[in-house]
């Protein structure tokens, strides 16, 4: 909580803060530009006023000066300009001030904008010339720079107020996007509080916007899908596990009730019981076996160079006889030296599994063909039969775990079979396909395919 | 090494250590069991023993990792190691690390029987004739890979003869199917139908037509014994 209250407050005064610190340093460069113009303008006003004195001057010199200056002060008030020419014993002899301002020395020298500079006079700032005329006539022009002044102070208290009503206003703004954004946040965190308090089905109500928070929101939502599926799914194998598992524990319970008399009935008695155990040991076997194949899925460790051409004959072989047997037409047909970054023992099992499968549910006069063949980037893995196929209702279903048609539930077996497959082939990246046959099943597993190790040492 | 072969046990659960010493009883060996890993490792470099049958999760540690422990410290043993690490993969990593035989928990009291009695056999087997093992008339000649019995050759496949030569390695001693699985086929695991009872039916067929009288034996229950004379082991 209190780090969300923080992630709040440090959005809103984010916001706010940009907000201000911009808006003042437009202001400030506003006041700079005015400041400059005003100084520039005070100055041109200034330099004309001069230039025009200079110009009587320079005419009848300090008669026509005297009565320039005399009529420019009848109509000047002196907080606008300072006109003052002096006598050569410093007496006024035209001028809007009778004394001179102190501390403005008069420099020597033509009357021009040299030297100007800004000075005190009666509490007002000025900026001026001052000149000791040819013959010691002191001379002082100055304009009076307290409109400028004014004008200056009048923005800067401007900008004052803008500025505290914009940090008024930032703040709320900043408030305002931190209220939708957290808000929206905490939607999110409360879903996922609930989630984590045991509500897998918890959604966010309503309709998603079409923004990030919308995409975040569909993310989320999808993430909880897939939970909620595959918790499903565990809840459905621990369900089936109880059931399989309750099967034959039933039927030994019910054998040993039986007491049987003689040595020769507790002998077949004991072999019955044993091979119970056995099948419940073997579904044990399989679920580890799939879900240690599950867990290994997408890691390299554990897997070393396999010659698949090799193993896919060893096993075809192994169950040749066995398919002779049952009055199957059984072929082979495998493209040497084709190798594969596997696990022997899997893949051995992952084939296994599939010719039991298919000798299993073929009768007399069916056909089963194993394929091995390169087909660009993978080795094709195909085992083909022309038996019954797969049960509609399975359809499906049939590499979930114990999955199994009603069909079949007289023949032996727990429907782990194509679910190992399934879960051997994604351990090795391979992809598991059932291509369309006339009649039968048949099952395509595509192995990524390695280069022959170079000196590698035949297996033993 | 002395008529009774003595055997470690290193097992914590008390009650299959007892069944274990049971197997090697019935067996003539005389069983000696230790509770957990140090225990183990400590008795196996004190006496000479046949063999040491090794549980893995151990209060101490892991079994296969004593192996190397034992033999470090000069024991000869041939190691079982019967485990609840049943799975293919933890049986290639236990027979890497140096087991030389590996059975799953839970397992059958006869394959228990069969494996140790294997090792014991390959424990006191004198050497064999490089290449020639030969039972009265049934002669096999290892380099030529033929099979002959009396002056017939019979005809064997490839596999037929491994077969043939693993059951002769172990004549007269029970072998079991997932023996012959491993050691013949190199598979770890148990097929769902029973694909070795038929090739071992075929060899055994071929083997009764020459010879005229059974030459492999079903033991019920637990696998085959190969016992050329009739004479059973």
């Amino acid at each position: 909580m209190i780090r969300q209250r923080s992630a709040m407050l440090r959005l809103t005064l984010a916001v706010a803060g940009g907000i201000i610190l911009l808006s003042l340093g437009a202001m400030a460069l506003q006041y700079r530009s005015t400041q400059k113009a005003l100084a520039a303008q005070d100055r041109a006003t200034l330099a004309a006023d001069v230039a025009a004195f200079a110009a009587f001057y320079d005419q009848r010199r300090i008669i026509a000066l005297r009565e320039a200056i005399a009529f420019r002060a009848a109509t000047t008030p002196p907080d606008q300009a300072l006109f003052l020419l002096q006598g050569k014993a410093g007496e006024p002899l035209a001028g809007n001030i009778e004394t001179w301002p102190g501390d403005l020395p008069a420099l020597v020298g033509g009357l021009s904008m040299d030297g100007a500079r800004s000075f005190q006079h009666a509490a007002q700032p000025y900026l001026g010339v001052a000149r000791m005329l040819p013959g010691g006539f002191p001379l002082l022009v100055a304009r009076g720079q307290g409109q400028s002044q004014a004008v200056l102070d009048a923005l800067a208290r401007n900008i004052l107020w803008v500025g505290l009503a914009l940090c008024l206003v930032a703040l709320l703004a900043g408030l305002g996007v931190a209220r939708v954004v957290i808000g929206r946040i905490d939607h999110l965190n409360a879903l996922a509080d609930r989630v984590a308090a045991g509500d897998l089905g918890a959604r966010l109500p309503g309709p998603r916007s079409d923004d990030e928070f919308g995409r975040l929101e569909r993310h989320v939502h999808q993430m909880l899908d897939r939970i909620q599926n595959l918790n499903r799914a565990t809840h459905r194998l621990s369900d089936a596990i109880a059931h399989e598992l309750r099967t034959p524990l039933n039927r030994i319970l019910q054998k040993l009730d039986r007491a049987p008399v003689d040595s020769e009935d507790r002998t077949a008695l004991r072999d019955e019981v044993r091979a119970e155990m056995r099948g419940a040991i073997r579904i044990f076997d399989s679920l580890l076996d799939i879900s240690g194949a599950e867990a290994a899925s997408g890691q390299a460790p554990g897997l070393v160079p396999v010659d698949l051409s090799q193993l896919v004959e060893e096993v075809g072989e192994l169950y040749e006889p066995l398919a002779e047997d049952g009055g199957l037409t059984y072929r082979i047909e495998v493209a040497p030296d084709l190798w594969v970054l596997g696990d022997r023992n899997l893949i051995a099992q992952c084939l296994s599994n599939l010719l039991d499968n298919a000798i299993k549910f073929c009768g007399p006069g069916d056909a089963i063909t194993t394929t091995l063949a390169q087909e660009g980037e993978r080795h094709l893995m195909e085992v083909r039969d022309t038996g019954p196929g797969l049960p509609d209702d399975i359809d499906g279903l049939a590499f979930e775990r114990f999955t199994r048609g009603e069909r079949d539930r007289a023949v032996a077996g727990h429907g782990l079979g194509l679910a190992l497959v399934q879960a051997i082939a994604t351990r090795h990246g391979a992809r598991l396909t059932r291509p369309k046959v006339q009649k039968g099943f048949a099952i395509s597993i595509a192995w990524p395919k390695m280069a022959r190790p170079p000196d590698l040492i035949d297996d033993p | 090494m002395t008529d009774t072969p003595r055997i470690l046990i290193v097992e914590d659960d008390a009650e299959t250590a007892d069944a274990i010493a049971a197997a090697v009883r019935d067996l003539g060996g005389d069983p000696v069991i230790m509770r957990n890993w140090a225990d183990g490792v400590q008795a196996a470099s004190l006496a000479r023993f046949a063999v040491i049958v090794m549980d893995r999760m151990l209060p101490g540690g892991d079994g296969v990792d004593a192996i190397a422990k034992m033999r470090a410290a000069g024991s000869k043993a041939l190691i079982l190691v019967v485990s609840a690490l049943g799975r293919a993969a933890n049986k290639i990593e236990g027979l890497e690390k140096g087991a030389d035989d590996y059975l799953a928990k839970p397992f059958d009291p006869d394959e228990l029987r069969a494996r140790l009695r294997a090792l014991l056999r390959r424990n006191s087997m004198t050497v064999l004739d490089n290449d020639m093992l030969a039972f009265g008339d049934l002669e096999i000649r290892l380099k030529a890979r033929t099979l002959h019995i009396g002056r017939a050759h019979v005809a064997l496949s490839p596999k037929e003869f491994k077969l043939i030569t693993y059951f002769a390695r172990n004549a007269g001693e029970v072998v079991t199917r997932m023996q012959l699985l491993e050691h013949v086929w190199n598979l770890h695991f148990d097929p769902q139908t029973n694909v070795v009872d038929v090739h071992v039916g075929r060899l055994r067929r071929k083997l009764e037509a020459a010879a005229g009288r059974p030459v492999i034996h079903t033991e019920r229950g637990e696998g085959y014994v190969f016992a050329p004379d009739g004479a059973r082991g």
